[in-house]
C-alpha cells in the first residue's frame, strides 16, 4: 500500500481502537493485527502525533506493580473518525468511476 | 536477549537524543515487553517480537527533525563555569563563522546537485524549442519557394525533437536520483550527530 495513504489510515485505525474504551499500546497492536500491519515504533510515532494534535490523552495506570499507559480519545479524535467516514464515501464514488472505466476499456 | 540488555542497547543507540525522549521511549518498549510476557511469552520471545535494535534505532532517528538533534548535541550537559562563558563569547568570531561556513557548505552541496538538474532540463528545453524553430524555418523556406533547401532545417528539427524526447527521460531519472541523494545526505547529516555522541 502507498506509504502516504497507509499513514493516514493508521491514524484513524489507532483512534478507532480506543473509541469504545481506553486502551494501551500492546492491546492496540493486537486489536489492529487482523486488519493492518503496525510495528511498535510506528505506533509510538502515531500516538505522539495524535497526542500533540489533541486527538487523544494519555494517563498512566498502575498494573501489576508497574505502570501502563492508557490512551483516551478526545472529541477532536472522534471528529477525525467522522471526517474519515465522510471522506471515504467520496473515495468510494471515485473508486466506482475508476473501476467502471477499467471495465469498459477491457471489453 | 534479556529485556534489560535490549533496553540498554536501545539507550546506547539513542544516545544524543533529548533525555526525556529516550526515557519515554524506553518506558514504552519496556511496557510492550512486559505486556507480552504477561500474556505467556518468555522474556526472550517477547524481546524478539519487538524487533532488532539495529532496525528500530534508524527508524526512530529518521523521525526526529534535524534541528532538534542539533540543538540537543550542542546543549551543555552541565552548568557552564564563568570562564567558559567568557571563552565562548571571546571565541564567538571564530566558532560563529565556522558554523556559518558549515551551513553554507551544506547549502552549497544542495545547490550544486540541483543546479546540475536545472541545467539538464534547460538543455532539454533548448533542444525542444530549437526543434520547433527549425521545423517552422524549414516550412517557411519551402513555402517561399526555397525548394529542397527547406528540407535541411526540417531534418534538423526532427533530429533535435528526437534528442529532446530522449533527453527528457534522462532528466527525469536524474531528478529522481537527485531527490534520493539529497534525502540520503540529510539522513547522513543526522547520523553525524548521533555518532559523535556515541564516540564520547
Amino acid at each position: 500500500m502507498d506509504n502516504q495513504l497507509k499513514r493516514g489510515l493508521l491514524d484513524v485505525c489507532v483512534l478507532a481502537a480506543i473509541l469504545d474504551e481506553d486502551s494501551y499500546g500492546y492491546k492496540i497492536i493486537k486489536d489492529l493485527k487482523p486488519y493492518i500491519e503496525l510495528s511498535e515504533s510506528t505506533l509510538y510515532t502515531i500516538l505522539k502525533r495524535l497526542e500533540s494534535a489533541q486527538m487523544l490523552t494519555v494517563r498512566s495506570v498502575e498494573h501489576d506493580g508497574r505502570l501502563r499507559k492508557y490512551y483516551h480519545i478526545t472529541d477532536a479524535g472522534v471528529r477525525r473518525i467522522e471526517d474519515f467516514k465522510e471522506d471515504w464515501k467520496e473515495i468510494m464514488t471515485v473508486y466506482q468511476f475508476v473501476t467502471k472505466e477499467d471495465h469498459q476499456n477491457h471489453e | 536477549m534479556s529485556k534489560q540488555e535490549f533496553l540498554a542497547r536501545l539507550r546506547d543507540g539513542l544516545n544524543g537524543l533529548p533525555q526525556d525522549d529516550i526515557a519515554e521511549r524506553l518506558d514504552y518498549y519496556s511496557e510492550m515487553i512486559d505486556d507480552r510476557i504477561e500474556e505467556g511469552l518468555t522474556e526472550d520471545e517477547a524481546v524478539a517480537a519487538i524487533g532488532a535494535v539495529d532496525v528500530i534505532v534508524p527508524q526512530i532517528v529518521s523521525e526526529i527533525p534535524l534541528p532538534k538533534l542539533v540543538r540537543e548535541s550542542v546543549r551543555p550537559k552541565r552548568q557552564l563555569a564563568g570562564w567558559e562563558i567568557a571563552l565562548l563569547v571571546i571565541g564567538s568570531p571564530v566558532w560563529f563563522s565556522l558554523i556559518v561556513a558549515m551551513l553554507a557548505i551544506m547549502f552549497s552541496v544542495y545547490v550544486v546537485i540541483w543546479s546540475v538538474i536545472f541545467s539538464l532540463w534547460a538543455v532539454d528545453l533548448a533542444f525542444a524549442v530549437s526543434s520547433v524553430a527549425c521545423l517552422i524555418a524549414g516550412l517557411v523556406l519551402i513555402l517561399r519557394g526555397g525548394g529542397s533547401a527547406g528540407l535541411v532545417p526540417i531534418g534538423a528539427g526532427f533530429i533535435l525533437g528526437g534528442l529532446s524526447v530522449f533527453l527528457f527521460f534522462g532528466c527525469l531519472a536524474a531528478t529522481k536520483g537527485a531527490a534520493v541523494l539529497t534525502k540520503e545526505i540529510a539522513a547522513w547529516m543526522k547520523s553525524l550527530f548521533i555518532r559523535k555522541e556515541n564516540g564520547r
